[in-house]
């Protein structure tokens, strides 16, 4: 089985909104999404838990309100994000994460003239990463960071590819896809999957997005390693979380 | 401030061994950012830059953030809410349990003499108590002296949001130095007359008799907070504003 690429580098600005506690911008194959993290806040009595805060994760699609699908790509990344946050420190508060889609690629094989909210699975790594950025700029106490990405499996002259970040097309014509997202312990945080797929081949996608999602962060000597670049499959996710903290940290810091 | 390196560290790094302080006298202090999972892992819980005080045989991270999370010490601008029949509820931070303060935690406080203070009010005060699962409670006067140490309720003035950062920065013991925050001085050195209260909730309170200087003191910290300005900018800032005000 092959592997491919369609997308191009990831892109993040930190703190675009001015009034909310932390906020993110994160574009990348196709998808742009903005987060905004408020909290440690008051729950709402409904929601108060004695012992953890609430994580609650709003998904707004880019036009029309939110259905079914967008509960339901809330409900998988509340119930993995709440595992890196480190809610026991703030019992009876909520975190609210409230991600606005802005943009999604779209299929030119398909005439699409009206822009209804469909979200599939695709777009959770977007959701996933932005998520985890605007919780980063907001300094709310996470275990550890996280990265996902997804992989279809997609039929092609009788053979099979993986595609990391597939493209709508890509979706469409995929037998499976599947997201994933690690820990940068490399735990396995999140794995979700649609379609027909053999276990040699979950087992092959997850090498794929472990590839994507883990590969060691290079020292300083090694940092003109990662431009000659030599795995060819997919971004660095690790890499480019690390370099946006950076800058992040260096423009708060500037007076250090 | 002994600090060699300070590195980068973000939610879950290891931490390099000779970074930790070693100090066997006094006991390894963990401040902000910073988690302790047994039996002997320190490991950061936010992004930013990791300090270590040989001295102090302490250590945190340093960074900034908006939502401001008390701790006992802190000295902090809190608005009156309401009062209850032995207390006042007050506001620390928007959209947070209302933090409480005591009608007898001010100086010379008793049950029949006690300050009279309306929704809306501000006060200057220190947390008492912080834990996560109870609501923080602040006070207005000193426990130990019984005096009040310059807290108490803030008359007049206006009060601007800065970042948490920008409110250590401004209240740190030599913020010229270590802070590389000049504008206070060099505003006092254009003539202007304000008084001045800062709160690590990100609050800074400004009165005096001038409006309009309190209004120019105002801008000139948001915009040195929001800008990023280094010391230079805020000459240049600094004298700007003040030529609007002739």
């Amino acid at each position: 089985m092959t592997v491919s690429t369609t997308s191009t580098a990831p892109a993040a600005a930190l703190g675009v909104l001015p009034r909310a506690d932390g906020s993110a911008k994160y574009s990348h194959a196709g998808y742009t999404v903005t987060a905004s993290v408020n909290g440690p806040i008051e729950a709402q009595r409904r929601d108060e838990h004695p012992y953890e805060a609430h994580v609650d994760v709003i998904v707004r699609p880019a036009a029309g309100v939110g259905g079914t699908r967008e509960r339901h790509l809330e409900s998988i990344l509340q119930s993995s994000l709440s595992q890196i946050i480190l809610v026991k420190n703030f019992p009876r508060s909520l975190i609210q994460i409230v991600l606005q889609v802005e943009d999604s690629p779209e299929n030119d094989y398909v005439n699409t003239k009206l822009v209804q909210a469909s979200l599939n699975f695709s777009i959770m790594p977007a959701l996933f990463q932005t998520a985890v950025l605007a919780l980063l700029s907001a300094g709310v106490p996470i275990r550890a960071t996280a990265t996902a990405t997804a992989v279809a499996i997609v039929p092609q002259d009788g053979t099979k590819r993986s595609v990391v970040d597939p493209s709508p097309r890509d979706v469409e014509i995929a037998q499976s896809v599947h997201v994933l997202a690690f820990t940068s312990h490399d735990e396995l945080l999140l794995a979700e999957s649609e379609g027909d797929f053999t276990v040699k081949e979950w087992d092959d996608v997850y090498e794929t997005a472990k590839d994507v999602c883990c590969r060691p962060v290079p020292t300083k000597e090694g940092m003109e390693m990662v431009l000659d670049d030599e795995h060819t499959n997919g971004p660095d996710l690790r890499h480019f979380l690390r370099s946006t903290m950076e800058n992040k940290v260096a423009s708060d810091l500037h007076w250090k | 401030m002994t600090t060699t390196e300070r590195p980068l560290v973000l939610p879950g790094d290891p931490i390099s061994p000779d970074l930790i302080p070693s100090s066997t006298s006094k006991p390894l202090r963990l401040g902000p950012g910073l988690r302790h999972v047994p039996p002997s892992d320190i490991v950061p819980v936010v992004a930013g830059q990791l300090i270590t005080n040989h001295q102090k045989n302490s250590m945190w991270v340093e960074y900034n953030s908006n939502r401001y999370i008390p701790a006992p010490g802190d000295l902090i601008i809190a608005q009156i809410l309401r009062s209850g029949p032995d207390l006042y509820f007050t506001s620390i931070s928007p959209y947070t349990p209302p933090a409480t303060l005591p009608h007898l935690s001010f100086e010379s406080a008793t049950k029949k003499t006690r300050p009279q203070l309306a929704p809306g009010a501000l006060v200057y005060a220190r947390v008492v108590l912080a834990n996560k699962h109870m609501d923080p409670e602040i006070e207005c006067v000193s426990q130990s002296t019984g005096k009040s140490d310059g807290l108490g309720e803030l008359k007049g003035g206006m009060v601007f949001d800065v970042s948490l950062q920008f409110a250590r920065r401004l209240l740190m013991a030599k913020s010229k130095e270590e802070g590389k925050v000049e504008v206070l001085e060099l505003l006092g050195g254009e003539g202007l007359a304000f008084e001045i209260a800062v709160g690590r909730n990100g609050k800074v309170w400004v009165g005096g008799e001038d409006v309009k200087a309190i209004v120019v003191v105002g801008r000139t910290l948001r915009e040195t907070d929001e800008g990023g300005l280094g010391v230079e900018a805020q000459r240049k800032l600094v004298r700007r504003l003040a030529k609007g005000m002739k």
